[in-house]
């Protein structure tokens, strides 16, 4: 079944079977493996991106469901050749990246949050991962990264 | 002074992660490569009857499928050399593997490896540690006494491996002893669960196996591939990917003898990923424990004696769990003094999946083992907890139950910055006044992995320089900062002019792999040495260009500077060309072994960790509250003190803290990677529970500034440690709020409000 949609702003068709995850088609056939298949079962949000701005686990994402629907993925988030956006330079300020596998998803799941809402509360960023496992940081510097970019006073200190 | 190192800079791998263009062992081979799958076994225990795949072998798009008729018929580990590559007669846990499919697509894959007609005689499974050492039990290996072993140790039957601690008249202590405590707890495997499942690529290219993964210990895996290859090492190239977690999970060879064999069968690069099921299923986790320990102390609160017997599960084959068999032993005598010990650790073989390293190894159950009988015995003298650990623990220049002596032991320091910071008298603030409150503290010594490394640094003719070694970067970032900061302070450059190839074994010198802490302590030292041979080269040419001594001058800004003469200097990139007329391109290498510990060798036997090099101090303290009604525990403040010697980069040592911290509490409170009749009953991140950002409890951090003069800048192993006291004084905290002792992990809800109803439930003691 052919499918047409944009990724990162770009027009894509793609010819999929349409219960095909969204994922399998980003990383197949699109060449973007920014999105990872951390458990391909959408428990632990690795391979989260944006349809039409909502966080979506890719995973589980049938590819028809994307018809005629703005994708972004973490690829997206930057110019690959120009600077690294607020959220993705805070990450690394504060030590919020350590292996990296969560990362594309995590900054995606900020994304929508920070699109919502610009200056989000420790809660709402915590909320905003609820869908979003990272077994190396622990957490808390990546919520302070988010705090910062929020502008409030880089969380708890 | 330094200037680079102990600051906070940027990790070199940073950029590509946060853009998403990383490249994982994952995303190796995702298009254009032969997809791989395994035929498992669906049995414990069985021998193979009829293994045809004809009928597989002819389905669409298959290329290959092998067996273990096709690949030589040796067995392979890392100490214990007892398991082999595929299921040859015998199967011996559910998730063994017993062939290989590579095909155009990973669906054509499975689908032959469906097709693949298998029989299996079943034998009797011996699925837990009691059955397989019962008197009469079944040998899970009837050939073990021929395995080969790196290192001899004592082993019998069903018991893979056993180790003692044996020193002083142990009978002595207890007959003369005011009080004699005696505990039994268990607990239960834990899963690593890196983000990134284990994957592996493999090519077959002049004659050599090479292979992309993302391999924690990518020596090991060389050699692990070279045995169940048949091959020498040399005909083995391991590539490290970008790797997405490992924990200690991903040390030893996995699917990279796979992917290399279907590689030569079929002429193309094969793929092969795990999914998360497997993962879960197959690749090993922390072993599960039952722990009797037994003190003698005398009236008031002294320490005369212990002994303790620990049972860990090794699952079908050996892993890192027999390297780490004398681990309880320490542990248990290595922190509060303890002058007479006998101690036995069993590493039990059963038809379960073979367990592993995790961060920690064998570590975290004896601590908490040790910390709950402490609680116990404090409860029987009526003596404050906090107080008996204080009376107990080694101060610097005392000796631990194995003879070691730790000069410079801070365990003093790390109880009083807790005290500062949480004191024991007092409760934090909680939004729940009918919760039970308590609290736990505790210590333990630990080491810095002593295994070997080497690192060559050489000068660009840009003036920058490059590192080659094959320390493989696990995430914590002790390869992409923490030593492009080493080498950086020592050259006078500035981080982002480090560069460091990733680890590659046909690059590297041998590295002992990014395990127990010792990435950066041990490649830290070698690039320091060969830094200095770099500094001695570059300031002999410059000499020559600035028409000066080498002693006056100095590497400071990308310069060699004459010290003292502001503009009497030269750029690196000019000296680095000139040596290429002069001397020669300027380029050395470093190497680094921790020497032995010394300790009273007479008195352990099955150890290859002896004792504690290189050893750090850690103190943490957790207070938790527990609702009464739903018996859901919440940490309410967590504080760790921690010798680091000295950091590299506070914030990266913080990362490592409150990460293994939060891996402490999913250990303590909520993971149980369940087994029953040999089946691993969780199979997937819905019921094998992982912490997320709602469980992070505050943590607060002391850092112990405790120079190691061994160490570069001081520095001493800082990654793994932080997960080893997190159940213990978990574990603690929750037995002091509902006044009920607490045996075995993880401590869930059903647990606590079980414990609560109990009879004679005194409960919680709020202080």
């Amino acid at each position: 079944m052919p499918h047409s949609f944009t990724v990162n702003d770009r027009h894509v068709e793609v010819d999929a079977p349409d219960m095909t995850p969204l994922l399998s088609v980003l990383r197949g056939p699109l060449g973007l493996t920014g999105a990872k298949p951390g458990c391909g079962e959408g428990r632990c949000g690795a391979c989260t991106v944006l349809v039409d701005g909502r966080p979506a686990v890719s995973c589980l994402t049938p590819v028809a469901l994307a018809e005629g629907r703005k994708v972004r993925t973490v690829e997206g988030l930057a110019e690959p050749d120009g600077p690294l956006n607020p959220l993705q330079d805070a990450l690394l300020e504060h030590g919020g990246v350590q292996c990296g596998a969560c990362t594309p998803g995590i900054l995606m799941a900020l994304t929508a949050l920070f699109e919502r809402d610009a200056t989000p509360d420790e809660a709402a960023v915590k909320e905003s991962l609820a869908g979003n496992i990272c077994r190396c940081t622990g957490y808390h510097k990546i919520v302070e990264a988010a705090l910062a970019v929020a502008g409030g006073n880089g969380g708890r200190s | 002074m330094t200037r680079v190192v102990g600051t906070n800079a940027r990790r070199a791998d940073g950029e590509d992660k946060v853009r998403g263009a990383a490249v994982y062992g994952m995303d190796h081979g995702v298009t254009g490569t032969l997809q791989a799958k395994l035929l498992r076994s669906p049995v414990p225990a069985g021998r193979i009857r009829r293994l045809d795949t004809a009928r597989a072998a002819a389905l669409p798009g298959v290329h290959a499928i092998i067996t273990a008729a096709d690949v030589p018929d040796t067995t392979s580990g890392w100490i214990l050399k007892d398991q082999p590559m595929f299921a040859r007669e015998e199967v011996r846990y559910i998730g063994e593997p017993i062939a290989a499919v590579a095909a155009e697509t990973t669906e054509q894959a499975e689908a032959a490896v469906a097709a693949i007609e298998l029989e299996i005689d079943p034998l009797e499974p011996l699925t837990d540690m009691d059955a397989a050492l019962a008197d009469d039990a079944r040998l899970i290996h009837p050939a073990w006494e021929s395995y080969p072993m790196l290192a001899p140790g004592p082993r019998s039957g069903n018991v893979a491996w056993e180790s003692t601690l044996d020193r002083g008249d142990v009978d002595a202590a207890f007959a003369a002893a005011h009080l004699v405590v005696e505990d039994e707890f268990t607990t239960q495997r834990q899963h690593q669960s890196p983000i990134e499942p284990h994957a592996a690529v493999g090519r077959f290219e002049g004659g050599r196996y090479v292979v992309h993964s993302p391999a924690q210990f990518p020596f090991l895996v060389r050699d692990r591939l070279a045995e169940w290859l048949g091959v020498p090492a040399s005909k083995v190239r391991v590539v490290v990917t970008t790797i997405g977690g490992g924990f200690g999970g991903k040390i030893d060879a996995m699917l990279e003898p796979f992917v290399c064999v279907l590689a030569r069968k079929t002429g193309r690069a094969v793929r092969l990923v795990n999914t998360r099921a497997e993962e879960l299923q197959t690749a090993g986790p922390r072993e599960n424990a039952r722990i009797r320990i037994r003190t003698a102390v005398s009236a008031e609160g002294e320490i005369l004696g212990q002994e303790a017997d620990t049972n860990a599960d090794n699952g079908a084959y050996s892993g890192e769990i027999v390297a780490c068999a004398a681990v309880p032993g320490l542990v248990f005598g290595g922190t509060y003094r303890v002058p007479v010990a006998r101690y036995r650790t069993r590493v039990v073989y059963t038809n379960t999946a073979p367990t592993a390293a995790f961060r920690g190894v064998n570590g975290p159950y004896a601590m908490f083992a040790l910390e709950q009988h402490l609680d116990h015995i404090a409860a029987k003298l009526g003596m404050d907890r906090r107080e008996l650990r204080l009376r107990n623990v080694v101060k610097a220049g005392e000796a631990i139950a194995n003879g070691q002596v730790l000069d410079d032991a801070v365990f003093d320091e790390g109880f009083a910055r807790i005290e500062e910071i949480a004191p024991w008298a007092e409760g934090a603030p909680s939004g729940n006044p009918r919760a039970l409150r308590g609290k736990g503290i505790g210590a333990v010594t630990w080491l810095t992995n002593p295994g070997p490394g080497g690192a060559t640094v050489k000068i660009n003719e840009d003036g920058t320089a490059g590192v080659i070694c094959a320390g493989a970067e696990i995430g914590t970032g002790a390869v992409a900062v923490g030593l492009r900061q080493i080498v950086a302070e020592e050259l006078g450059l500035t981080p982002d002019q480090v560069v460091i190839l990733p680890a590659d074994t046909d690059a590297g010198t041998y590295d002992g792999g990014a395990q127990g802490s010792r990435t950066l302590f041990s490649l830290g030292n070698a690039a320091v040495q060969a830094s200095t041979q770099v500094r001695e080269q570059l300031l002999e040419v410059a000499a020559n260009l600035l028409e000066a001594s080498a002693a006056d001058l100095e590497l400071d800004d990308g310069h060699v500077r004459v010290k003292g003469s502001p503009g009497a200097q030269v750029p690196l990139a000019a000296v680095a060309l000139t040596a290429l007329h002069t001397s020669g391109p300027i380029s050395a290498t470093g190497r680094h072994i921790t020497p032995p510990v010394q300790f009273d060798s007479g008195c352990l036997t099955g150890a290859l960790f002896t004792g504690f090099a290189t050893p750090t101090y850690h103190v943490h303290s957790a207070e938790v509250e527990v609702d009464r009604d739903t018996g859901k525990v919440t940490i309410l403040r967590y504080v760790v003190a921690q010798d680091v010697g000295r950091a590299i980069n506070p914030q990266q040592v913080e990362g490592q803290i409150l990460g293994g911290v939060l891996q402490g509490v999913g250990y303590a409170l909520y993971e149980d990677l369940r087994v029953a009749d040999g089946v691993t009953l969780d199979a997937s991140l819905e019921n094998y529970r992982l912490p997320t950002a709602f469980e992070a409890p505050p943590i607060d951090i002391a850092l112990l500034d405790n120079p190691w003069p061994e160490g570069p800048y001081g520095a001493k192993g800082a990654g793994e440690p932080s997960i080893i006291p997190v159940a213990a004084v978990i574990a603690s905290a929750v037995s002091d709020a509902i006044g009920k002792p607490i045996r075995n992990l993880p401590i869930t809800p059903f647990d606590v409000l079980a414990a609560l109803r109990e009879d004679g439930t005194t409960e919680g003691t709020t202080r």
